[in-house]
């Protein structure tokens, strides 16, 4: 049976919990959430001592599915002032999992100034001194602590961003070959593990319990029927694999939806310089290190990371994704791949989410901070973060923080977070998940299942819902995925695949010993999401944070020279459930 | 010279791009074709020597299209192969 492992910061003691019945059948997000709700108070200041932070691998994670290692960290975030589920590949999920351990719930506060490790294994939990690692970027800090411990074990950490408390700041974990590019990166919560005093939790499986599963035969016939789904789909089975998410980078240009130079323009001129195209182009010519085809965590069939590789064949980072592409790329004017790669190194090492960096990055040149392409000045700009200069922190708090500090009113964010790489004017249904989602401006929040397969053994009515009905049923079915431990990107296979879908749900069933169904996937993602906005009403929000910025209602953007104009009522819809 | 209203510029990715004068992964691969009475996307393909089970999102004039859809003096056409079909079609209307 597994446990709730409670850490206490302010006296580094450990305690195991038996898990409530109504967390039974929650695992990865609904639990971060159901436990935040629960337990933090939502008017609390997110970084002061009644912050608290939950780990949770998914329901299936640690058993033999596909894409399973998903790792979800949740809190009150320090840069939405809401609440936040941030997710991560990496090897932590799986390893949590088989040490029988169903959420790691962090809370306290170390003696300010003081930072420790924490190391879990099969003898239990120790709380020691991380001296030895304090202002270390991630890269040392994750090869420091191979060298320590055996047995290669999962590093989830802080950068020196989250030791300085910075609302930019994510949360790493190690992939299989100790990179720390793997990041539970959205939100700031790397800040409130450094307010708490917690450099990095070392996690050693090895000897551990393993994972339950309720009904091992029918899981695996499941989770078979989810893995052939995703073998034979073209966009998990080659496109993903061959150029990874930053093939989006030339489909968005041409579609005209390319955040171009802070949100200026739907196009970029060089964008096919930095397209995943380009990344499988430079890993075969450069050879080394370089890999596309790279899995993030152990048993991925979809294998959508890459290492890139420097001209001379050593790895340069890991991993270049559509995201952190664009944002330190077309959206700041940059059209060189190794200024890119390097700009996505320096986030890793010091901490922070690639996208709201980029977006920071962009705010501070359209501010006239430096200008659109200076790649150098861009890398200049992000390594004064890891030097905790007054500039560094300005722009390690993302990017409304910086726009304020430079007097920018072109600020694409949504309840203080920076949009991801879709303009909304373009793509005007991400735009209404951006605005009404609990997460902030946030792109994974609302993956979908086509209205015709909602029809799967279930009874939804797929006669023209509206664009508010849709994202909610988007988002619905997301938070569902984000519970169960599984990539998000097995939509692109289960949306046209229906066995596939039945696999999902069938190998959820199987592991935890529910029965749900089709309509059950909505319901319980629904209750996910109605649990987070009571969560963020408390906390003082109102339906006028669903909203997008002004500038996107007013400034038209070329090509397609299109505003934002989904009506309020409508956006609000999307949430009267 | 052709002015470049009177063509359709087909930009072209991926394999695709062996079949445009500048052939390199990081440039813009563009064909253009002077447009015909009655053209489609689909008539198009064709003329490219491009079977439609080859391709996987198409572009014209930057909208998710249908290969039933006319082709006009002036417009861009985006195609992708069958290998880059990642896209969050759900958001996307595909205009035929």
């Amino acid at each position: 049976m597994s446990k709730i492992l409670r850490l206490n910061m302010s006296n580094q003691t450990a305690k195991f919990e038996d898990v409530p019945e109504k967390y039974k059948f929650l695992g990865g997000r609904g639990l971060t959430s159901s436990m935040t709700c629960d337990e933090v108070p939502p008017d609390c200041h997110p970084l002061g001592p009644n912050a608290k932070i939950f780990i949770a691998p998914g329901i299936v994670s640690g058993a033999s599915g596909p894409s399973s290692g998903r790792l979800s960290v949740g809190g009150k975030s320090p840069l939405t002032g809401g609440i936040k589920e941030a997710n991560a590949g990496g090897l932590a999920s799986q390893k949590i999992a088989k040490l029988a351990i169903k959420a790691i719930a962090l809370e306290g506060q170390a003696p300010a100034g003081k930072f420790f490790t924490v190391v879990i294994n099969k003898d239990g939990v120790k709380f020691l001194p991380a001296d030895d690692l304090v202002g270390k970027g991630m890269h040392e800090v994750d090869k420091v602590l191979w060298q320590k411990f055996p047995n290669k074990p999962a590093i989830i950490g802080i950068g020196p961003a989250g030791e300085l408390r910075l609302t930019n700041a994510g949360v790493s974990v190690n992939d299989m070959e100790n990179g720390p590019g793997r990041y539970a990166g959205r939100g700031g919560l790397g800040a409130v593990l450094g307010a708490m005093g917690l450099k990095a939790i070392v996690i050693d499986d090895k000897g551990g319990p393993g994972v339950t599963i309720a009904d091992p035969e029918t899981f695996k016939k499941e989770a078979k029927k989810l893995a052939e789904a995703l073998l034979s789909h073209a966009v998990t089975s080659q496109g993903l694999p061959t150029y990874g998410t930053a093939i989006l980078v030339n489909v968005m240009n041409e579609a005209g939806g390319l955040p171009t130079r802070n949100f200026t323009a739907g196009r970029f001129e060089g964008a096919a310089k930095v397209s995943g195209e380009m990344i499988n182009e430079m890993v075969k010519l450069r050879g080394g290190a370089g890999r596309v085809g790279h899995a993030c965590h152990p048993g991925c069939v979809m294998k959508c990371s890459n290492i890139y590789p420097r001209p001379d064949g050593t790895a340069h980072t890991s991993c270049l994704e559509y995201e952190s592409a664009w944002s330190l790329g077309p959206n700041c004017g940059i059209d060189d791949m190794d200024v890119v790669a390097e700009l996505v190194r320096i986030c890793n090492d010091v901490g922070v989410d690639t996208i709201e960096a980029g977006v920071a990055i962009g705010v501070a040149m359209d501010g006239g901070l430096l200008s659109f392409g200076d790649g150098p000045g861009a890398i200049k700009l992000l390594s004064e973060i890891g030097k905790g200069t007054p500039l560094g922190r300005i722009i390690g708090s993302g990017a409304a923080f910086t726009a304020q500090a430079f007097g920018v009113t072109r600020v694409p964010v949504v309840k203080n977070q920076a949009m991801p790489a879709y303009d909304p004017r373009a793509v005007k249904g991400i735009g209404v998940t951006y605005a009404t989602t609990t997460q902030g401006a946030d792109h994974t929040a609302g993956y979908t299942i086509a209205p015709e397969i909602l029809g799967v053994g279930g009874k939804q009515d797929p006669l023209a819902p509206t664009k508010g009905e849709l994202s909610r049923a988007f988002q619905a079915t997301t938070a569902f995925i984000d519970s169960t431990g599984y990539c998000l990107f097995i939509v692109f296979a289960i949306l046209d695949v229906p066995t596939g879908y039945e696999g999902m749900v069938g190998s959820v069933n199987a592991m935890q010993g529910s029965n749900w169904t089709a309509d059950d996937v909505i319901k319980v993602g629904l209750e996910i999401m109605k649990r987070e906005r009571q969560f963020n009403e408390a906390a003082g929000f109102t339906n006028k944070d669903d909203r997008l910025p002004e500038f996107m209602r007013v400034e038209k953007l070329p090509p397609h020279n299109v505003v934002f104009d989904v009506p309020d009522e409508e956006l609000d819809l999307v949430n009267k459930f | 010279m052709t002015k470049s209203t009177e063509t359709v510029a087909v930009h072209l990715y991926g394999r695709f791009r062996q079949l445009a004068p500048d052939k390199r992964t990081d440039a813009d691969s563009v064909v253009r074709l002077t447009a015909e009475e009655g053209d489609t996307i689909a008539r198009i393909l064709e003329r490219l020597g491009i079977s439609a089970a080859e391709t996987s999102n198409i572009f014209l004039n930057g909208e998710l299209s249908a290969l039933t859809r006319k082709v006009n003096s002036g417009d861009r056409l985006g195609i992708f192969p069958s290998d880059m079909a990642l896209l969050y079609k759900w958001y996307f209307e595909k205009k035929d």
